[in-house]
């Protein structure tokens, strides 16, 4: 099994860099120097772009964290107390006293942590600093699910229907008709599945939500039902969009990111794979225009869900930098850090929604300390060999040093792996060929699993839905080494052994050219 | 003399058959030709294996062997034939006291199971306390020191249950 | 140096004939081998499965290093005494590699008699120590052995070359720095008791292994003491409480594989600087001796096309080619070392005595070690000869060859008669090895030539006793005799006496040198010196 891809003439890899290479003519932002507040990949990659425009960083850190790449590439670092590393990287009084005295003028919160906490960015604001984000009523607008969805729903955006539950029967079938088929009859009071059931046709819905209320009635003691809208294989797609904080917003087209375990994305990938043009142009609108009525200020995803028949429907939106934000930089060619600190220093929009413009594929893998193979249960050890694939198009974000220990204190998401193509199976070609060599060693992860989604006949042919994983289960499990794969594995972690390697060449001559022989 | 390697559950032997011209190895009957050895150890090389470059990563210096080739990483651990060990006293039924001296704590009872290296009493002699363990994984039968007893050299003062198949 | 060009035709008639008759020698030679090494009676592979016993030469592949050579010493020794009661004289010796170490090693043999020591045994064993003990091989003795064949003991215990010579090699090796190793597999009883306790390090197996210079029977007839093997010798005994034995080890691949780790700890000896050049294959197939070597030990045959299947690259410095002919002088190299090479093209005359005796001694100046290759009849005998000094000549090569300072191998190719063994370096000069082809016949004349000589002077008596000579006397002396020698000539009972270190297929001959060479290595040259050359 081959992964090596060759470069395709339509696909411009330059545009794909980490960072964009043009420099574009608009006044330098007038930070000095930017606080972020994180540490790990996300703190190397905001790092990254603060350099490139020439604003000094000052990083965070609780002692466990000392010796990481974050603090070792910051031009200033300050220690956070904390009984624990997360608790210090919570403390916003902390951080924010932290940057005043370092002379910060602004707070980058990454993702994660307090990136999407009101108060924190209501306290940076009152420090007289600049939160390199929205402000705080639209993170508390927005990190409230009913709100933020009765804001959505107001605007056009569409949402999940449901019925609330009540005891008239017919009311109830009344009203769960509206919605549409086929929808999903809950016990209000259950769980575990009883009282449950998938109804396809207007026909079934009174039996069903007869069963139902029985079922609940009896497990539950609450033959109360209520009724939503079921979506069969469901797709997470969502919108990378920016606001200037006036009502102006543009989209920077789609993210997938259905491939999920525990609730988690693993697999991001930009654009969505086999979405029709007009329902990316629906969804992306969609979510502009949630983003303009909010007067949204900042990078912000808008996540969807989408049904196989082509329902979409809000999920939430984080108002923060996302952890797979890299793939619409690589097939936009913008850097979402540098659009964050320009529309923070009010500089506006980094260019109008005609001119941007998609080209290629990305994919983002994460790299987890887990184990696949035991239900992704979190892994630990130490990275004691790391070896990253090189090349063009790809981009190894992480915080990685050799022998560092991989404890329990975080999460286990170790770096991502983001590859560019020219289209959707160049792209995974390309990942697969990373995966292969990369190389983490010490600590168990989900590389290799990773390596198999991707190869998969389905994911290929971009049969994508949340439950991904756990259909194919069983297609995704490792495959036993053949024989010779076997022996290639048993030789080479033979001649690791310093007892067999001493054992082939120790013997002297004229023994060892005579070999085996016996007279 | 072969090693005996564990992959995948499987126990494998890689055995040297010759050394020249090149390595010849024999794994589960398999002959196979390697070149380019390289240093044993952790770091990423390239072999070469029945005349075709095998470039991997490993890591080797302890524990189970991680070994990463054809974009996959392999758990590989050698198996010791001799976890039992020629430790003094390993694998025997009794406990003796080094040297004379008091006991100052009792960790086990009579019919608490042990594991090989588990304290089993703490003792006090010449100003040093020095912990007894368990020689082998085992049923303690009997204590035969309580705190403050003292004894003398090689006396025993524990007892574990037979081992299975010993007489 | 020049390759060899070989004028043998591999076609021809009595290429085939000859190779038809010596590898048939070879087949027998390998049969008998065979039974002497695995022929044992169910009941004691039985036992010995029973006590979770190996047999020695399983434990010896397993105390080898993987892929390496091994080097059996006298795999024949005592196959014709005892009646065949003492296969390979109860007991492996031979030359290998554990961890990367050239040593020496000597098993018991536990299969055969509860590998009590024959006389030949001791024989073997005192001979392993010497060889141990002139190249400066490490030994690992594997132990297994009921003690000295007591119905024997007065050929075992006594004399000075018998089993307390064990004991005394023991000593003086390790006093010349030669480190020994003991796994005690079996017990180890009177006298064998010594072997762990000479030796540097010993490994005990638990349960099988015993130390004791008095068993239980013996100590309940002397003392009337009842104590078990266990607690009178046993593993735990002797390595926590008196310190007789070192490791203890649950089962023989224990042992052996905490025997590797002690060899391991070893210091590597100082190799002296032979010339070495990179080894290369003869050109000609080794086998092809097979159709060399005549079927009859009358015919001559030249030892240049031997040469030529024993050496590297077939490449041969020949000195003095056109002077004392009779003898092949000159350098090759053996697996990459060089070495001096004499062999016979027929009777040693004054020219071809000289010559040898000057060769030798360019050799010792040159600290290239000496290789003879063993043909001979003899020096020639006759009035003119005696008149021109055949016997200081041969005096002079025996001196130049005895007073050797570089190692010296022999083997012995396809006869060996009279004063010309003692010239081409016998068993009694201390070759580091001698080894002999099944074809070999030694004596101090031919069966033929000493019927003839014993008749002649049975007449001669018959005449001075004034009766008439009795032909049917006569032919049953002849006959008597001829059949007496031709037992002893032949090359089994050479090699079941210990006359040589072993049998070999002549097709081995080439590895079995390259390892004697190499083990010779480790020892130091000596002075350089000679007695009086009478000239």
């Amino acid at each position: 099994m081959s992964h090596s891809a060759p470069p395709r003439d339509a696909f411009r890899l330059d545009a794909a860099l980490d960072v964009p290479s043009e420099p574009r003519t608009r006044a330098p932002v007038p930070f000095r120097r930017v606080l972020i507040a994180n540490r790990g990949e996300i703190a190397v990659r905001i790092q990254r772009t603060l350099r490139h425009m020439g604003i000094g960083t000052v990083a965070v850190f609780h002692r466990v964290d000392a010796d990481a790449p974050h603090v070792a590439g910051a031009d200033e670092s300050v220690e956070l107390v904390g009984d624990t590393a997360v608790a210090a990287h919570l403390d916003g009084a902390q951080i924010v006293a932290s940057a005043v005295a370092c002379g910060a003028d602004a707070i980058h919160p990454g993702y994660g942590f307090l990136s999407e906490n009101a108060g924190f960015a209501r306290q940076v604001a009152e420090a007289g600093l600049t939160f390199i984000g929205p402000d705080a009523d639209t993170i508390a607008l927005m990190g409230d699910k009913i709100s933020a969805r009765q804001f959505a729903e107001a605007h056009g955006v569409p949402v999940a229907p449901s019925v609330m539950p009540t005891g008239d029967l017919d009311a109830f079938a009344a009203e769960a008709e509206r919605i549409g088929f086929p929808l999903l009859i809950k016990a209000a009071a259950g769980g575990g599945g009883k009282g449950m059931s998938i109804v396809r046709e207007a026909g079934a819905l009174r039996e069903a939500a007869r069963i139902a209320s029985s079922e609940a009635q009896r497990y539950f003691g609450d033959g109360r039902v209520y009724a939503e809208v079921y979506v069969e294989r469901p797709r997470h797609i969502e919108v990378q969009v920016l606001g200037d904080g006036t009502g102006g917003a543009i989209h920077l087209f789609e993210r997938e990111c259905s491939v999920q375990r525990r609730f988690q994305k693993i697999i991001e990938e930009a654009p969505a794979a086999r979405l029709p043009v007009a329902l990316r142009d629906e969804i992306c609108a969609a979510a502009v225009r949630l983003a303009s009525a909010a007067r949204y200020k900042n990078a912000g995803t808008v996540e969807f869900i989408l049904g196989a028949d082509g329902r979409f429907f809000f999920l939430e939106m984080n108002t923060r930098l996302q952890v797979e934000h890299p793939v619409t930089e690589m097939i936009t060619g913008i850097d979402l850090v540098r659009a964050q600190l320009e529309i923070a220093a009010g500089q506006g929009l980094p260019a109008p929604q005609q001119e941007i413009v998609a080209h290629g594929h990305a994919v983002e893998c994460r790299i987890c300390a887990e184990a696949p193979d035991r239900g992704f249960l979190p892994a630990t050890g130490a990275v004691r060999h790391l070896g990253v694939p090189q090349g063009p198009a790809i981009r190894f974000e992480n915080a990685l040093r050799q022998g560092q220990k991989i404890t329990a204190d975080f999460d286990p998401m170790l770096a991502k792996l983001v590859v560019a193509g020219a289209d959707r199976g160049d792209a995974i070609d390309r990942t697969l060929s990373a995966l292969g060599e990369l190389a983490i060693l010490g600590v168990e992860t989900n590389v290799d699993y990773l390596a198999r989604v991707l190869d998969h006949p389905a994911f290929r042919a971009g049969d994508l839905h949340t439950a991904f994983v756990s259909e194919h289960a069983d297609s995704l499990a490792p495959r036993p080494l053949d024989a010779a794969a076997r022996d290639r594995a048993l030789i080479v972690a033979a001649l690791g052994q310093r007892i067999f390697q001493t054992l082939v060449t120790d013997v002297p001559e004229p023994h060892a050219s005579i070999g085996a022989w016996r007279n | 003399m072969t090693l005996k390697l564990k992959l995948e559950d499987g126990v494998h032997e890689v055995e040297i058959v010759a050394r020249r011209p090149h390595l010849t190895v024999r794994i589960d009957g398999r002959l196979h030709t390697i070149a380019d050895l390289g240093p044993a150890g952790d770091g990423s090389g390239a072999i070469t294996f029945d005349g075709a470059r095998l470039p991997f990563e490993r890591i080797a210096s302890t524990g189970t062997t991680l070994v990463r080739i054809d974009g996959r990483t392999v758990a590989v651990d050698v198996v010791d034939p001799f976890d039992e060990g020629a430790g003094p006293g390993s694998g025997r039924d009794e406990i003796l006291a080094p040297m004379p001296g008091a006991v100052v704590h009792v960790h086990k009872a009579p019919g608490d199971p042990v594991t090989r290296g588990e304290a089993v009493l703490t003792i006090e002699s010449m100003k040093l306390q020095t912990t007894l363990v368990a020689p082998r994984d085992g049923e303690l039968v009997a204590v035969l020191k309580g705190e403050g007893d003292t004894f003398e050299k090689d006396e025993v003062v524990a007892r574990l249950a037979p081992a299975e198949g010993d007489q | 140096m020049r390759v060899i060009r070989s004028m043998i035709d591999t076609a021809g008639a009595d290429f085939r004939r000859n190779a038809a008759h010596n590898r048939d020698l070879v087949a027998r030679f390998r049969e008998r081998q065979d039974a002497a090494r695995h022929a044992r009676p169910q009941r004691d592979l039985e036992r010995l499965a029973r006590q979770g016993k190996m047999r020695p030469r399983e434990r010896i592949e397993k105390l080898l290093d993987p892929g390496t050579p091994f080097l059996e010493l006298s795999s024949l020794a005592a196959n014709m005494a005892y009646e065949g009661d003492s296969p390979s004289a109860s007991s492996v010796t031979g030359i290998g590699v554990v961890s990367g170490r050239e040593v020496m090693i000597r098993s018991d043999d536990s299969t055969v008699k509860g590998g009590a020591w024959y006389p030949l045994t001791a024989k073997k064993i005192v001979r392993a120590l010497e060889i141990a003990m002139e190249n400066r091989l490490p030994v690992v003795h594997l132990c297994d052995s009921a003690g000295g064949f007591l119905q024997l003991q007065s050929q075992v215990f006594p004399d000075k070359h018998m089993a307390g010579r064990i004991f005394r090699n023991q000593s003086h090796l390790s006093r010349l720095g030669v480190k020994q190793l003991a796994l005690v597999f079996g017990h180890c009883t009177a006298g064998g008791a010594y072997i762990p306790a000479l030796s540097d390090y010993s490994v005990i197996v638990r349960s099988t292994g015993a130390v004791f210079l008095g068993g239980p029977p013996l100590v309940r007839a002397a003392t009337g003491e009842e104590v078990s093997v266990e607690e009178l010798g046993g593993a735990d005994m002797h390595t926590s409480v008196s310190g007789t034995c070192d490791y203890p080890a649950t089962s023989e691949d224990e042992a052996i594989h905490i025997g590797r780790e002690i060899v391991a700890q070893w210091d590597r000896p100082t190799r002296w600087n032979c010339q070495q050049e990179t080894p290369e294959p003869p050109l000609y197939d080794p086998q092809e001796i097979y159709g060399i070597v005549p079927d009859d030990i009358k015919k001559q045959f030249d030892m240049r096309e031997i040469i030529a299947r024993i050496v590297d690259g077939s490449r041969f410095h020949e000195y003095q080619p056109a002077y004392g002919t009779t003898l092949i002088c000159g350098f090759a190299n053996i697996w990459g070392f060089k070495v001096g090479i004499l062999a016979n093209n027929g009777v040693l005359f004054n020219d071809s005595s000289l010559k040898g005796a000057h060769f030798i001694e360019l050799c010792n100046q040159n600290n290239t070690p000496l290789v003879f290759l063993q043909n001979i009849t003899g020096y020639m005998i006759g009035r003119e000869y005696e008149r021109r000094g055949i016997t200081k000549d041969g005096a002079k090569m025996i001196m130049a060859q005895s007073c050797s300072r570089v190692p010296k191998f022999t083997v012995m190719c396809n006869g060996s008669f009279g004063a010309g063994n003692y010239g081409m370096c016998g068993r009694a000069f201390d070759s580091r090895l001698l080894l002999t082809w099944p074809n070999h016949q030694i004596g101090v004349m031919g069966g033929d030539q000493a019927a003839n000589t014993l008749a002649e002077v049975k007449a001669n008596q018959m005449r001075r006793n004034g009766g008439e000579v009795d032909a049917e006397v006569l032919e049953r002396v002849w006959e008597d005799t001829r059949a007496a020698y031709q037992d002893q000539l032949s090359a089994y009972y050479s090699t079941s006496e210990l006359w040589d270190d072993g049998m070999i297929d002549p097709a081995d001959t080439r590895n079995a040198l390259g390892i004697a060479i190499s083990a010779s290595l480790n020892a130091p040259l000596g002075e350089p010196g000679y007695g009086v050359f009478r000239f």
